[in-house]
């Protein structure tokens, strides 16, 4: 009876023990994005060599998790990860941006490369980059290419890895300011690892007007348009509204000087 | 006049349009100029340094695994209006440039040598030979002009590496650069953009890009066209036609009436038609399917080869009039029970006569299955290139390459000049089957494996053709099949072969300190070919060889009009040694003398850690267990190759580290490899001993056991020790 009592006292300990760690690791925050959207306002097209592969830039889930001291951040596409340049972390084509709005205040602009602002109201307070390439090259151009004032809220992982169709990394709670991440604002932006940027961009690569082997087509030749192809928008929640949604945001106007007239404003997204 | 028009002409034709696009110059254009420093520091315990890259089969370059050397890439890029851009770079190559040249003074003039002093190796012509006077040369220059017509996107001219195109046709190229290709390329749309074009012309490389590696002696005119129609009317589906055409011309000898100038004709000709098709249901399920069909036609009274030499041919293509399809379908299953578990499957079928003379030949991959190990290169247990014959020294050496093989549909392989630590292709030409690869992610575990049942379109007897002769074949076959691995063959004359592998492989990232990422394999290669299957083949009447130290009687078997396989399979002479008398080799009376049975296991473990933001390692061991049966003595690897039947163990220990200070990137790949061969030849000869020569010439011990093959090489019968180290270093700047 009472090895039997025994048994079933730790049945049900395990069973705390698993509902604990389902309840640790449910504690965050989960968003999707429509599959199909990866053309940034809505009319952007990938580049021609064969290495980014249908659906590479096709946001369709952003995921973050707590554990502990920890959050584990992670962003899913359409397509499987490939790693033709064999950057070594499981996937080579891809950047992302993760933008977080945790307190008031914060920065209107965009990393330099993406041409994007943020709307009144959604400034970001950190934003996490997700890069194939080492943590030391990131850091440099971060250093070289972002405002001084930024640079402190930008979070690079001491490890990205590329894994099926996410990629992921890990980062201290403490960098992204403490607090609970399941009440912050978040926008996500896909770009693309270029390790040969120009000038002032920041790894990240060019939409042209017209596609070329290595450059997103769709846009202009200038930096007037969102150099973005696919964001979060809405709700987050993956609906067919949220493409327009994704559009309405990177709208854009230009100067007949190529120069911006009305750039693409980004709005964090919240559950 | 057959050279094809109409495409020519329609380029013309976009060419004069652009003429008339008026260009405006931007205000403040400017000349960007960026660049790399690249050096390279290589080191091994065999001593070579014939140049700074690791491998080469390129008669007279050299290879080395010792010295340092230093690159520089200038990129220059401008837009001199805004339709209009241009770039091009500026390039050092490695090459023979070793530091220990000193900029390339000095050194033996080639061209002066009376007699000639032969190949220019290591950098020892100095000044006198363009590999290693720290020459620059003009790379990449192309223009690009968008004209904002409706029909034309761009028009490109200049260097590319193709990547625009895929692997199955005009596939992404690199010899050594990885923009030698000059062409003229147009894109666009038509009907509202639904239907999307690329439009090429490619110079043919006279380098390779015809049979023996040769597109003749007329190469001014030497074409491949290309032409992709991309068509993609919903979501759910896109599919693009594929059109490839290639010629190689040469001037007609046969039209006498040069009044009139003169008549050109294909020496090569390649035609290459295909369907790439994707359906797109949702997230969770995705169709692919590729078609390609080929024609190729070689003419001899131009130059190109009727037929190769039996077992020892050389060339991009086979010979004669060819044609075959090369398809694949896959289906993938995106985590369709949302518990992180996905499924790819691939049905992959290559003819043996599938041509594309641009076909990608290194650097991309066509089919989802890992293939196999990059280790294993040449026939030869110590990868030399032609082992059984003094003066053909290991290249890359025992370690072979990284990791495994990538696929290529095309026996035009090209792993030139590259270092062990570079990506090894393999082909697949002949290749069917199917893969089964699932993968599995959980939190911070992913798992891979995969099942891979492998046929091939070239089981065949006698090439395929039993009414030629057995060494008058269309077939090259490079450095043949026997041994574990041989990245370029694909053709044998005798093939009944089948290969299943399997493998699974997973990454960890353990939560200690910054997390450590774990990872490994195993694999499992199961690989049998019983290579001659039928006795209609044997080279010699029943009983020929009676034993008991007689003599054979030589009785021919034919299998058609007076043709046999003793022309391949020659009968041994009858030797004494030590007062044992026999055959010099067994003779070749069973079909299972050639029999390949191969057994193969691998074993991986690493760990990797992020120290700092900066510095990366990874520490990685890999072991191999090999049990290969590969026919006898009386198959001798085709006379040419080391013996491999026995059993190989081989060991592999890497470590990687990875630096980034400023702009600057290091790099460290040090590797060592250790593991013995125990050969096991069968019996039925008389074993012999190594004389002086032979001790010299082969590296082994006076008095060692080996037997002396048909063509006079030697197979040591002694257990072999192996050990090789070697490193690579490099430094990057960009600036």
């Amino acid at each position: 009876m009472s090895k039997r009592i025994c048994n079933k006292g730790i049945m049900m300990a395990a069973a705390g023990l698993l509902l604990a760690g389902a309840a640790l690791a449910q504690s965050g925050v989960s968003f999707k994005d429509p599959a199909g959207d990866d053309n940034g306002p809505g009319n952007y097209t990938y580049p021609t060599d064969g290495v980014y592969k249908r659906g590479s830039f096709d946001m369709t889930g952003f995921d973050v998790k707590v554990s502990g001291k920890k959050v584990d951040l992670g962003v899913t596409f359409a397509a499987a990860l490939e790693d033709p340049w064999r950057m070594g972390g499981g996937f080579s084509v891809q950047m992302v941006f993760i933008f977080i709005d945790n307190k008031p205040g914060g920065f209107k602009e965009g990393p330099p490369g993406t041409n994007v602002t943020f709307a009144d109201g959604n400034e970001w307070d950190k934003m996490v980059i997700l890069s194939p390439q080492p943590p030391g090259r990131v850091k440099t151009e971060v250093e070289q290419k972002m405002p001084a004032a930024q640079q402190s809220a930008v979070v690079i992982p001491n490890r990205t890895k590329g894994s099926g169709h996410t990629i992921s990394a890990t980062v201290d709670l403490d960098e992204l300011g403490g607090g609970d991440p399941s009440q912050w604002g978040y926008q996500v932006i896909v770009q693309s690892n270029e390790g040969f940027p120009e000038g002032k961009d920041l790894l990240t690569r060019k939409v042209n007007e017209y596609e070329g082997q290595h450059r997103f087509g769709g846009g202009t030749d200038t930096d007037c348009d969102p150099h973005v192809m696919d964001i979060l928008a809405g709700k987050g929640a993956g609906s067919a509204d949220e493409v327009q949604a994704q559009h309405d945001m990177l709208k854009y106007e230009c100067n007949p000087d190529g120069t911006a007239k009305q750039p693409a404003v980004l709005k964090m997204v919240k559950k | 006049m057959r050279s094809f028009r109409g495409f020519a002409i329609g380029l013309l034709a976009a060419a004069a349009a652009l003429a008339a696009v008026p260009v405006f110059a931007a205000d403040g254009q400017t000349l960007l100029i960026t660049g790399e420093d690249y050096t390279k520091w290589l080191w091994g315990n065999q001593h070579t340094d014939g140049s700074v890259y690791n491998f080469t089969t390129v008669p007279g370059e050299g290879y080395g695994d010792n010295g340092q050397g230093t690159e520089i890439d200038l990129y220059l890029f401008s837009k001199p209006a805004r339709n209009v851009e241009v770039q091009g770079r500026l390039q050092s190559r490695f090459n023979q440039n070793q530091w220990t040249n000193y900029g390339g003074f000095g050194g033996r003039n080639p061209a002066l040598e009376n007699p000639p002093g032969g190949d220019c190796i290591g950098g020892d012509c100095g000044e006198f030979d363009p590999r290693s006077n720290e020459y620059i040369k003009m790379r990449g220059l192309t223009a690009r002009y968008t004209p904002g017509f409706k029909f034309l996107d761009a028009v490109t001219i200049g260097s590319t590496d193709l990547g625009m195109f895929d692997a199955f046709t005009i596939g992404k190229i690199r010899y050594i650069d990885r923009d030698n290709a000059k062409a003229v390329l147009a894109q666009g749309s038509l009907f509202g953009r639904k239907l999307g074009y690329d439009l090429i012309r490619v110079s043919l490389p006279r380098l390779f890009a015809g049979p023996n590696f040769s597109t003749g002696n007329y190469t001014g005119q030497d074409s491949d066209y290309g032409l992709q129609l991309k068509f993609a009317p919903t979501p759910l589906f896109d599919s693009v036609l594929v059109w490839e055409r290639a010629r190689d011309l040469e001037v007609d000898t046969f039209d006498r009436n040069f009044d009139n100038g003169r008549d050109v004709a294909d020496r090569f000709k390649n035609d290459v038609y295909g369907l790439r098709f994707g359906i797109h249901p949702g997230a969770k399920v995705d169709f692919r399917g590729t078609y390609y069909h080929s024609e190729a036609q070689s003419d001899p009274r131009f130059g190109a080869p009727a037929s190769f030499f039996g077992i020892s041919g050389f060339s991009p293509v086979p010979a004669g009039k060819l044609d075959d399809p090369a398809w694949k379908a896959n289906v993938d299953l995106n985590d369709p029970f949302g518990v992180g578990l996905s499924f790819n499957l691939e049905y992959f079928n290559i003819g043996a006569q599938y041509v594309s003379i641009l076909a990608a030949r290194r650097e991309d991959d066509v089919l989802l299955t890992e293939g196999h190990d990059s280790t294993w290169v040449f026939p030869g247990p110590d990868n030399s290139a032609f082992g059984v014959f003094p003066g053909n020294p290991t290249r890359i050496g025992y370690g072979g390459w990284q990791g495994n093989a990538q696929q290529v549909a095309t026996i035009s392989v090209d792993n030139e000049f590259t270092d062990f630590e570079e990506p090894m292709a393999e082909t697949v030409i002949g290749w069917k089957g199917f893969t089964v690869d699932p993968t599995w992610s959980i939190g911070d575990l992913s798992l891979t494996a995969e099942y891979s049942k492998i046929d091939y379109n070239t089981n065949w007897q006698a090439w395929g053709d039993p009414t030629r002769a057995i060494l008058d074949s269309i077939y090259p076959n490079h450095e043949s099949d026997a041994g574990i691995g041989s990245f370029r063959n694909a053709y044998a004359p005798f093939q009944d072969k089948s290969t299943d592998i399997y493998l699974i492989k997973g990454k960890y990232l353990l939560n200690v300190a910054k997390g450590v990422d774990v990872f490994g394999k195993i694999k499992y290669i199961d690989e049998t070919d019983k290579r001659m299957n039928n006795a209609r083949f044997l080279p010699y009447k029943p009983g020929d060889c009676p034993g008991g130290g007689a003599a054979c009687h030589n009785n021919v078997n034919t299998y058609f009009n007076g043709f046999s396989t003793a022309d391949l399979y020659g009968n041994p002479p009858v030797i004494t040694v030590n007062g044992v008398t026999g055959y010099q080799w067994k003779p070749f009376d069973s079909l299972s003398d050639d029999d390949e049975d191969m057994n193969y296991k691998m074993f991986q473990l690493g760990g990797g850690y992020q120290f700092t933001g900066n510095f990366y390692s990874s520490l990685t061991y890999e072991h191999y267990d090999v049990d290969l049966k590969d026919g006898n003595t009386a198959f001798q690897a085709y006379q040419l190759h080391n013996m491999a039947s026995g059993k190989h163990s081989k060991n592999k220990a890497m470590l990687y580290a990875r630096y980034t200070f400023g702009g600057a990137e290091f790099g460290m790949n040090y590797e060592y490899n250790w593991g013995t061969f125990d050969p096991d030849f069968g019996g039925g000869f008389v074993t012999q001993f190594a004389d002086a020569d032979t001790a010299h010439n082969f590296g082994v011990p006076v008095g060692s056991p080996g037997f002396r093959g048909r063509f006079g090489g030697w197979n040591s019968l002694l257990n072999r020790d192996f050990k090789q180290n070697r490193m690579k270093v490099f430094m990057k700047i960009r600036f």
